[in-house]
C-alpha cells in the first residue's frame, strides 16, 4: 500500500526494480569497506549523543565532581563536561569508550580496504576518481581522528595539540602566520578547543559524509570489481543481486560491527582521561603518544636526526622534513600512484577483473615496501612503550629503528619481488571449471549463459 | 551442517561475552601484599646491624662503608636512603654490575632494616647525613592536592597512573603499584639511583604519598584497563581484538556459502 | 563437538535464538538504566548481545535461507556514446566562449580577486605574530619563584634536587616556564660568557623542548640530563644543555641567574635564545628578547 503510494509520487518502481537486482561479488575482502563505512554509523550515532553533554570551552573552573582526586582543581570546562559525561551521566562513560573504539577500528578498517583496493589493482582505469575520493576520505577520517582525540583537553591530548602547533610553526615562511592563524595565537590558546569542535562536528563530518556517499555513488554507477572467478570477464560482473542476500548481509554485518565496538567500550577502557588530568601547558606524562594512526608521524619525529639548517637566510626546522615534507611526499606517491603506475607499466587498458595481488609484481613490491616504512615508523612512534615492556634502552630502540627505515623496506621490496616472480611462474594458468550461470541481458530479462568469454 | 556450526560459533560467543562482562562486574577485590612477610627475625641483639652489614653488605661497599669498586661508599647517606634501599629489596643488590637495582622481596626483617640502618648511619659519624626516615601522615583530604603535585613532578618519569616509564640511558622510572607511603616519600627526599630529589612541603609529600596509595586501589570504571598507558596498548587491542573480530566476522558472512554441491 | 551431528538446530531454531537472546538483553538493558548502577561493562556487554544477536541472525537467515543462485551482468560501456557528447550544449558554449579570450581572461581575474577578498576574514582568526616568539616573562631583576609562587634561595636547594619555576607573578606562563636545577658548581662546563649564570650551581634551563615545544620535565639526575617525554631528545644539563641524543638540535636556551639584595635567586636577563621549538626567522644564536 505504502509502496504504491510512494511510487505513485515519485515513480521509483522502475528504478527500484535495476537497483535491487545489481550484482554484488562474493569476497569477504569485498565488505572492509563496509566495516568502515558501519564505523562511521556508530561514531555519528554515539558522537551525537557525545556533543549534546560537551562543552566546547577552555574558561576555567574549579571540578567539583565524584572524581575525589580532581575535587578543588583548576580544569576547563570542556574537561569538566568530559568528566560530568564519564562519571555522572548514565551510559555516558560507555558512549564515549565506544566511540573512541570506532574510531581507531574505523581508520584501522579504511586501510585494510585500501590495501585490498591497492594490492588487487582496483583503482586502474576506469577507477582513478574513485581512489582519489577514497585517499581524501583516508585524509578527513585522520583529521576527524585529530581533532577528536584534542577535545576533552587532557594532558595527553594537550601534548599532541602541542606537538601540532610546533610542526605547524615550523613551516618556513608561513609557519608562524599559519600557527596563529589556527590557534589564535601563540600556544596555548584559549581558543583552539572551540575551533576543534567546530571542525570536528561540523565541518569534517559534512565533508567526509558527503564524500561517503560521492564514493558509494560512483562505486554504483562503474559497478563493482570482481575476481577472476569463474564466468567472470571484463564485461560482466557475476555474483547476487542486492536484494535480498546482500541487504541481509550487509545490514547483519552493521549490527554484528556495532557489537564488536560495543564490547569494547563495555569492557576495555580507553582514553581514562580523569588519569591524565586536565590539561596544563608546564606538565607533561610519559609516555606520550598519540592513537595508533597518527603514531607513524610521531615516529618520524623521534626518529629524524637532529638537523637544522639555515637555507638562503630562512632557518629550516628540526621538525619540518620529517613532520610535514615525508608525509607530504608520501601521501602524493600514494595520491598518484593510479596515474604513476600506467606510465611505468604501460597498461592503460579498462580493468574490471581485478589482479591477484602476486600479478604485478612492481606494484606489490612498492605496496609492501611503504607498508613495512609504515609499520617501522608506528613502532617508533611507540619507542619508549616497547623499552619500558621489553626493558631494553631507549637509545638502543631509535637506532636500530633509524637502520631499520631503511634496511626494512628494501628487503621487503626485494622479497616479494622474488615471491611474485616466483608465484607467477607457478600459476597455473588452465581455466576454471564454468558452471553454468544466469546472464542479465540489457532489457532486463535472464538467460543461461554459455561461455562467459 | 554449516547452519549448525555456526550458530554453535554464535552460541559461544554469546556466552563468553556474557561471561566475561560478568567477571568485570564482579572482579573488585585486588591482589594487595605490599610485603612479603619476613624471615624469622633474630633477636634484637646489640651489634646486630654491624653483624649484618659485614655479612650482606660490606663485600661492595667496604667494612668501613667507604666504597669498593663495587659499590658506591655510604658516608653521609641519612636513615631515608639506606631504609628505602632495603626495605625494598633493591639492596643487597642482585643483579648484573651496573644494572638499575630491581625492586623485590626485602631480605631482612624490619628489625634487622631498623638495625642496620642504624648501623650505616653511624657509620657517617660527624659529617652531615641525609634526611632521616620521615614521617608521613595519608590523609584523604590531600588527594586533590595529590594529584596536583604528581602531574607536575612525578608523572613526567612514572607516568601518569604511576605504571612506570623508560626515561632513556637504559633506566626505568619503576611502576609504583607496590610502594608504599614512607618508601614514596623517602624515594623523593632522597632521589635514589636517576631519580632527582624533590624538595617540597611536608604537605606536598603527603599529598604524594595519598595519591600513589590511591592510584594503587583506584578502579578501572571503563573495564579492563589494558596497562593505563595510554594509546600504545589501545592501538594493538583496537587491530588485534576489534579488527580481529571483524576480520573473522566479514570472512564468515563473505565466504562463498553455497558453492555447487553444497546440500541446501 | 558435544553435540550430535543430527541434534535439532535448524537455522530457524537458531535464528530464533539468536533474536531472543538479544531481546533478553534489551530488557536487560532497560532494567539496568532504570534500576541498576551505571556500569559500563554490563551496559557495554548486554549492548553487544542485543545488537549481535538480531546481526547474527540476519546473517544466519542470509546464509542459510535464501538461496539465490549466482548471475551475471552485463557492463555497459561508461563513456557517452560520441554523438551524445557533441550534442551537450555545454560543448558548444564553450566553443563560442573561447572565442572571446580577452573576456574569459577578466572572468577569470575577477572570480580569483573575488576569492582572495571572500577569504580576508579568515585573517581575523588570529594575530600576527610579531616578536611574540622571541619573548617571555623573563627578563633583569625578575625574581623566580616555584608552582605556589614562592621565592627561592640557592641554599634552599639540595644537590640534584629539580622544580619548574616561573618569573615572579606569573606562575603558569607556557612560555617562561623554567627547569631550575642545582648541580656541583664543578660538574658545570658552560660555554663561554655564561660563567656568572650558575650562582651556586643553580642552573635554569627553559622547560619547553627546542624540538616540538613539549616540557622538558624529565631528568636523569646521575647522568645529569634532562629528556623531553615526546621524542626522547636528551640534553646535557652541565654543558648548556647542548643536545646529546634524539630529534632536538637545538640547546634548551639558558636562563642567567643571580642572587638579589635579600639573597633571592632572580633573572640576570632574559633567555640565551627564543625558546620552543624553531621557525624560519629564527637566527640560530640570537638572544632572546626582553618582554616589553
Amino acid at each position: 500500500m505504502i509502496l504504491r503510494w510512494v511510487d505513485e509520487r515519485l515513480g521509483m518502481a522502475s528504478w527500484a526494480r535495476s537497483g535491487l537486482r545489481k550484482i554484488f561479488p562474493d569476497h569477504w575482502s569485498f565488505l572492509l569497506g563496509e566495516v568502515a563505512l558501519f564505523c562511521l554509523v556508530v561514531l555519528v550515532l554515539t558522537g551525537v549523543f557525545l556533543a549534546l553533554f560537551y562543552v566546547p570551552d577552555a574558561i576555567p573552573v574549579v571540578y567539583d565532581g565524584p572524581y575525589a582526586p580532581l575535587v578543588g582543581q583548576q580544569v576547563s570546562r570542556a574537561y569538566a563536561s568530559v568528566m560530568e559525561l564519564s562519571f555522572e551521566v548514565k551510559a555516558g562513560l560507555v558512549m564515549r569508550q565506544v566511540h573512541h573504539w570506532a574510531a581507531l577500528v574505523f581508520v584501522a578498517a579504511i586501510v585494510l580496504h585500501v590495501m585490498r583496493v591497492f594490492f588487487t589493482g582496483a583503482y586502474r582505469r576506469p577507477r582513478e576518481i574513485n581512489w582519489l575520493v577514497g585517499i581524501g576520505l583516508l585524509l578527513l577520517a585522520l583529521a576527524m581522528g585529530i581533532t577528536g582525540y584534542s577535545l576533552p583537553d587532557d594532558l595527553l591530548s594537550g601534548t599532541g595539540l602541542r606537538v601540532i602547533y610546533s610542526v605547524v610553526i615550523g613551516i618556513p615562511l608561513i609557519g608562524p602566520y599559519l600557527a596563529f592563524l589556527v590557534f589564535g595565537g601563540e600556544f596555548p590558546t584559549e581558543t583552539i578547543i572551540s575551533r576543534l569542535f567546530v571542525f570536528h562536528v561540523m565541518l569534517l563530518p559534512a565533508l567526509l559524509i558527503g564524500g561517503v556517499l560521492v564514493h558509494l555513488a560512483i562505486l554504483w554507477r562503474q559497478k563493482h570489481t570482481q575476481f577472476r572467478v569463474a564466468g567472470a570477464t571484463e564485461h560482466n560482473v557475476v555474483g547476487r543481486p542486492f536484494w535480498p542476500s546482500q541487504v541481509f548481509k550487509s545490514t547483519g554485518l552493521m549490527l554484528l560491527t556495532a557489537a564488536v565496538l560495543a564490547l569494547m567500550g563495555g569492557l576495555i577502557q580507553i582514553n581514562p582521561v580523569w588519569s591524565y588530568g586536565p590539561f596544563d601547558a608546564t606538565q607533561v606524562s610519559a609516555p606520550a603518544q598519540p592513537d595508533w594512526y597518527v603514531g607513524w608521524l610521531d615516529g618520524a619525529l623521534r626518529l629524524f636526526p637532529p638537523i637544522e639548517f639555515t637555507l638562503l637566510g630562512v632557518t629550516i626546522p628540526s621538525v619540518f622534513i620529517p613532520g610535514v615534507l615525508i608525509p607530504g611526499i608520501a601521501f602524493a606517491v600514494m595520491t598518484l600512484w593510479p596515474f604513476i603506475e600506467p606510465r611505468v607499466s604501460g597498461d592503460r587498458a579498462e580493468h574490471h577483473v581485478l589482479d591477484r595481488p602476486y600479478d604485478n609484481a612492481l606494484r606489490a613490491s612498492v605496496g609492501v615496501a611503504g607498508l613495512l616504512a609504515f609499520v617501522v615508523l608506528t613502532v617508533a612512534g611507540g619507542n619508549d612503550v616497547v623499552a619500558l615492556v621489553f626493558n631494553v634502552p631507549v637509545e638502543l630502540m631509535t637506532d636500530v629503528l633509524r637502520i631499520a627505515f631503511f634496511a626494512v623496506p628494501v628487503l621487503g621490496f626485494l622479497l616479494t619481488w622474488r615471491i611474485c616472480r616466483e608465484l607467477q611462474r607457478r600459476a597455473d594458468t588452465t581455466d576454471a571449471r564454468q558452471p553454468a550461470v544466469l546472464r542479465r541481458t540489457a532489457s532486463g530479462g535472464f538467460e543461461e549463459a554459455g561461455d562467459g568469454h | 551442517m554449516r547452519t549448525a556450526r555456526l550458530l554453535r560459533a554464535s552460541a559461544l560467543a554469546l556466552a563468553a561475552v556474557l561471561a566475561l562482562a560478568a567477571g568485570m562486574t564482579l572482579a573488585g577485590g585486588t591482589d594487595a601484599p605490599l610485603l612479603l612477610p619476613p624471615p624469622d627475625a633474630q633477636d634484637g641483639l646489640p651489634g646486630m646491624g654491624q653483624d649484618l652489614y659485614l655479612e650482606a653488605c660490606a663485600s661492595c661497599h667496604g667494612a668501613d662503608g667507604g666504597g669498593t669498586d663495587l659499590g658506591p661508599s655510604l658516608i653521609g647517606l641519612g636513615a631515608a636512603s639506606v631504609d628505602f634501599q632495603l626495605s625494598t629489596g633493591r639492596m643487597p643488590f642482585a643483579n648484573q654490575l651496573g644494572a638499575q637495582a630491581q625492586r623485590k622481596p626485602p631480605a631482612f626483617s624490619q628489625e634487622q632494616i631498623d638495625a642496620l640502618v642504624e648501623y650505616v648511619v653511624s657509620l657517617s659519624g660527624d659529617q652531615a647525613a641525609g634526611p632521616p626516615i620521615p614521617s608521613v601522615t595519608v590523609s584523604p583530604s590531600l588527594l586533590s592536592r595529590g594529584h596536583a603535585v604528581f602531574a607536575g613532578n612525578c608523572a613526567p618519569c612514572h607516568g601518569a597512573t604511576a605504571n612506570g616509564g623508560a626515561v632513556g640511558g637504559g633506566a626505568l622510572a619503576p611502576p609504583l603499584d607496590r610502594t608504599t607511603p614512607v618508601q614514596t616519600v623517602e624515594a623523593m627526599l632522597t632521589g635514589p639511583g636517576q631519580m632527582p630529589v624533590f624538595q617540597l612541603p611536608q604537605e606536598d609529600l603527603d599529598a604524594v604519598a595519598t595519591y600513589v596509595g590511591y592510584l594503587q586501589e583506584a578502579p578501572d570504571p571503563g573495564g579492563f584497563s589494558i596497562g593505563g598507558i595510554g594509546p600504545v596498548p589501545e592501538g594493538f587491542v583496537a587491530w588485534v581484538v576489534g579488527m580481529g573480530l571483524l576480520l573473522l566476522i566479514v570472512y564468515l558472512i563473505g565466504r562463498r556459502w553455497d558453492s555447487p554441491g553444497a546440500p541446501s | 563437538m558435544g553435540f550430535t551431528r543430527s541434534t535439532v538446530v535448524t537455522p530457524e531454531r537458531g535464528i530464533a535464538a539468536l533474536l531472543l537472546a538479544s531481546m533478553v538483553a534489551s530488557v536487560g538493558l532497560l532494567l539496568l538504566y532504570v534500576f541498576g548502577p551505571s556500569s559500563a561493562p554490563l551496559e557495554g556487554a548486554l549492548l553487544a548481545v542485543a545488537l549481535g544477536g538480531v546481526g547474527g541472525a540476519i546473517v544466519v537467515w542470509a546464509v542459510s535461507l535464501m538461496h539465490a543462485p549466482p548471475e551475471v551482468e552485463e557492463r555497459h560501456e561508461l563513456a557517452s556514446p560520441a554523438a551524445e557528447r557533441e550534442a551537450t550544449p555545454a560543448a558548444a558554449d564553450v566553443e563560442s566562449m573561447t572565442r572571446r579570450r580577452f573576456l574569459v581572461r577578466l572572468l577569470g581575474g575577477a572570480g580569483a580577486l573575488l576569492a582572495a577578498a571572500l577569504a580576508l576574514p579568515a585573517f581575523s582568526l588570529g594575530p600576527q605574530p610579531g616578536r611574540e616568539l622571541f619573548e617571555t616573562g623573563w627578563r633583569r631583576g625578575v625574581r623566580v619563584v616555584g608552582t605556589s609562587g614562592e621565592p627561592i634561595r640557592p641554599e634552599d636547594l639540595v644537590e640534584r634536587s629539580v622544580q619548574t619555576v616561573f618569573p615572579d607573578g606569573e606562575v603558569g606562563r607556557a612560555d617562561s616556564q623554567t627547569m631550575l636545577i642545582r648541580l656541583r658548581p664543578e660538574d658545570l662546563q658552560l660555554p663561554a660568557g655564561r660563567e656568572t649564570w650558575t650562582p651556586q650551581g643553580c642552573v635554569g634551563y627553559s622547560k619547553v623542548c627546542t624540538h616540538a615545544g613539549c616540557p622538558v620535565g624529565l631528568y636523569r639526575s646521575e647522568d645529569q640530563v634532562l629528556i623531553c617525554p615526546c621524542h626522547q631528545s636528551t640534553f646535557d644539563v652541565t654543558r648548556g644543555a647542548i643536545p646529546v641524543f634524539g630529534p632536538a638540535a637545538r640547546p634548551l636556551p639558558q636562563l642567567p641567574l643571580e642572587v638579589d639584595g635579600q639573597g633571592y635567586l632572580v633573572a640576570a636577563g632574559a633567555f640565551s635564545a627564543p625558546v620552543g621549538p624553531s621557525f624560519w626567522n629564527l637566527t640560530l644564536d640570537a638572544p632572546a628578547e626582553d618582554a616589553g
